[in-house]
């Protein structure tokens, strides 16, 4: 299979858009990415010819509301090599999933516990664990990655009988650095901890194998991996999912009721109460066949030649600092000493360059890197390298315009 | 505070015909803030909830306000410029007559005020008015 981007690029309409009287060239990828045709027409198909409540039977549509539901199951497990579609609870986002399992966990621990984070984590892996270290009397305890992502020897002593829960990211979304995450893993394996995998920023670019990561929990995002937005899922091993308690409690997660007590239905079910967002289920499955049909290496070959474009025509800068690394990422992340990134940002959107400025909902990190926020341009398969040149020119016009005093 | 009067910034605002125009006008229009010291950007003075850091103080003199204001972005220091000479010279019940929104939404700033909310523009114009 041949990749081209500008081929690929036809089959999303929104990239055809001008923005503020410019081409769109939109580089907030890490954030959310664009939906081809075939999620589109998903979406539409099922409401032209199969819209119903699910798990309800009876009729005809529901039918195939359910059968195409219970198909979207089948193909994400499949897509992240689950060994069951029963180990794929639908949510409605990566925040979503880490909030079932640290409230679903919240009964296994007690003061003196430890639950182990890393330093390179979004608020959304990172917040959930501290309230429920606050619930609990745990202690929360970050390992400290540094923004190369290296791991040390002397790491291993973060894991220790304490642990009962180690939650890591696969990839930063703010600079985009891989972690040592099957270090890590094997690592908390032998404490015994529970293992969460954020895989929100991974699951568009690389293949993810959960049984090759061996992790309990590997929760993601549709939005960031072509498919709509309210939408994502929590895969855990069965023993995993098993011992969650339901935080949400009603309609669909039960098998009996009376007014004294309830039986909760099985899994998956037990952990999806109410109606759940059927369309969104139903595009992933078009996001995850648009992927599968893709050249996945020459796919990841390209985003990170035009993130590597992008860091080679700034590196030597010297008004620009960069914290992203040189190789083997999407992304890259700057700042420039001096100039604001929200007037950075500024600029580039009156020239109909999407990027992200900000603290990418990872303050301690920003901390650590000793700035308030960067400006962070993040590619997809469908960007090309005249687009990562924009970038690169929009940005320098941007640091002669605001740099003048 | 600044020279430009309300009328002239409104008036040079609006011949911005696009975004790019209107950033460059902003960026222009922030040479003409009086940036605050270092000692008066303390926590106290600062803005809640804005996405860069702001800074605002207020004195009265026989009830008439003046406002000082100041932030580490561009940009915003532009908008701040357009904000002080609508609020300057008023006194507090002058103020909170008006539709400070609505009055700024007349300097062509629409996009920039349509994520007033996150961006912390509609706090500004809440604490001139309290």
């Amino acid at each position: 299979m041949a990749f081209d981007a500008n081929t690929l690029r036809a089959q999303f309409p929104i990239l055809q858009l001008e923005a503020n009287d410019h081409p769109l060239v939109y580089l907030d990828n890490a954030a959310t990415t664009q939906k081809p045709q075939a999620v589109l027409d998903a979406l539409m198909a099922y409401y032209t010819t199969s819209n119903a409540n699910v798990h309800r039977g009876a009729h005809y549509l529901s039918d195939r509301a359910t059968a195409q539901f219970e198909h979207a199951r089948d193909r994400v497990a499949r897509f992240i090599n689950a060994a069951d579609s029963d180990h794929v609870i639908w949510t409605k986002g990566t925040t979503e999933s880490i909030n079932l399992v640290a409230y679903g966990l919240e009964w296994c621990l007690k003061p003196d516990d430890e639950i182990l984070i890393t330093s390179l984590e979004h608020h959304a892996n990172l917040v959930p664990w501290q309230q429920l270290a606050f619930r609990t009397g745990a202690r929360l305890r970050v390992l400290p990655l540094t923004s190369k992502g290296e791991w040390e020897p002397e790491y291993e002593r973060y894991f220790n009988e304490h642990t009962r829960i180690f939650a890591c990211t696969q990839i930063s979304n703010a600079i985009g650095v891989k972690t040592p995450i099957k270090e890590m893993l094997a690592a908390a394996k032998a404490v015994k901890a529970f293992t969460l995998v954020d895989g929100a920023q991974a699951v568009a670019h690389y293949p993810v194998d959960v049984q090759d990561l061996d992790c309990d929990f590997y929760v993601f995002s549709g939005h960031k991996m072509y498919a709509p937005t309210g939408i994502g899922v929590l895969y855990g091993k069965p023993h995993a999912l098993e011992v969650l308690t339901p935080v949400q409690t009603g309609g669909e997660m039960v098998r009996h009721v009376t007014y004294n007590s309830t039986e909760f239905n099985v899994l998956p079910y037990r952990l999806e109460a109410g109606t759940p967002n059927i369309e969104g289920v139903i595009g992933m499955t078009a996001a995850c066949d648009f992927l599968a049909n893709q050249d996945r290496t020459a796919m990841i070959e390209w985003e990170q030649k035009l993130a590597r474009y992008v860091y080679d025509e700034l590196k030597f800068n010297t008004s620009i600092e960069i914290y992203s690394p040189a190789v083997d990422t999407t992304v890259v992340s700057l700042s420039v000493p001096g100039i604001h990134t929200l007037d950075l940002n500024g600029y580039l959107d009156s020239q109909g360059v999407a990027v992200r400025a900000g603290s990418h909902c990872a303050h301690p990190l920003m901390a650590q890197l000793g700035v308030s926020s960067t400006l962070r341009a993040s590619f997809a398969c469908y960007n090309t390298l005249s687009e990562a040149r924009r970038f690169c020119d929009v940005l320098l016009e941007a640091i002669e315009i605001l740099g003048d005093d | 505070m600044t020279d430009l009067t309300r009328d002239a910034i409104q008036t040079r605002l609006q011949a911005c015909t696009s975004k790019e125009t209107t950033f460059k006008e902003l960026v222009s229009l922030s040479k003409q803030l009086e940036r605050l010291t270092d000692a008066d950007k303390t926590e106290e003075n600062k803005v809640k909830g804005c996405e860069s850091a702001v800074w605002l103080i207020e004195h009265q003199d026989n009830g008439v306000c003046t406002f000082q204001a100041d932030s580490d972005a561009k940009l915003m220091r532009g908008v701040l410029v357009a904000i002080l000479s609508l609020a300057n010279g008023r006194t507090k019940t002058e103020l909170q007559a008006m539709d400070l929104a609505t009055e700024l939404s007349q300097f062509n700033l629409s996009s920039y005020l349509t994520s007033s909310r996150t961006n912390g523009i509609l706090g500004i114009l809440k604490q001139i008015q309290t």
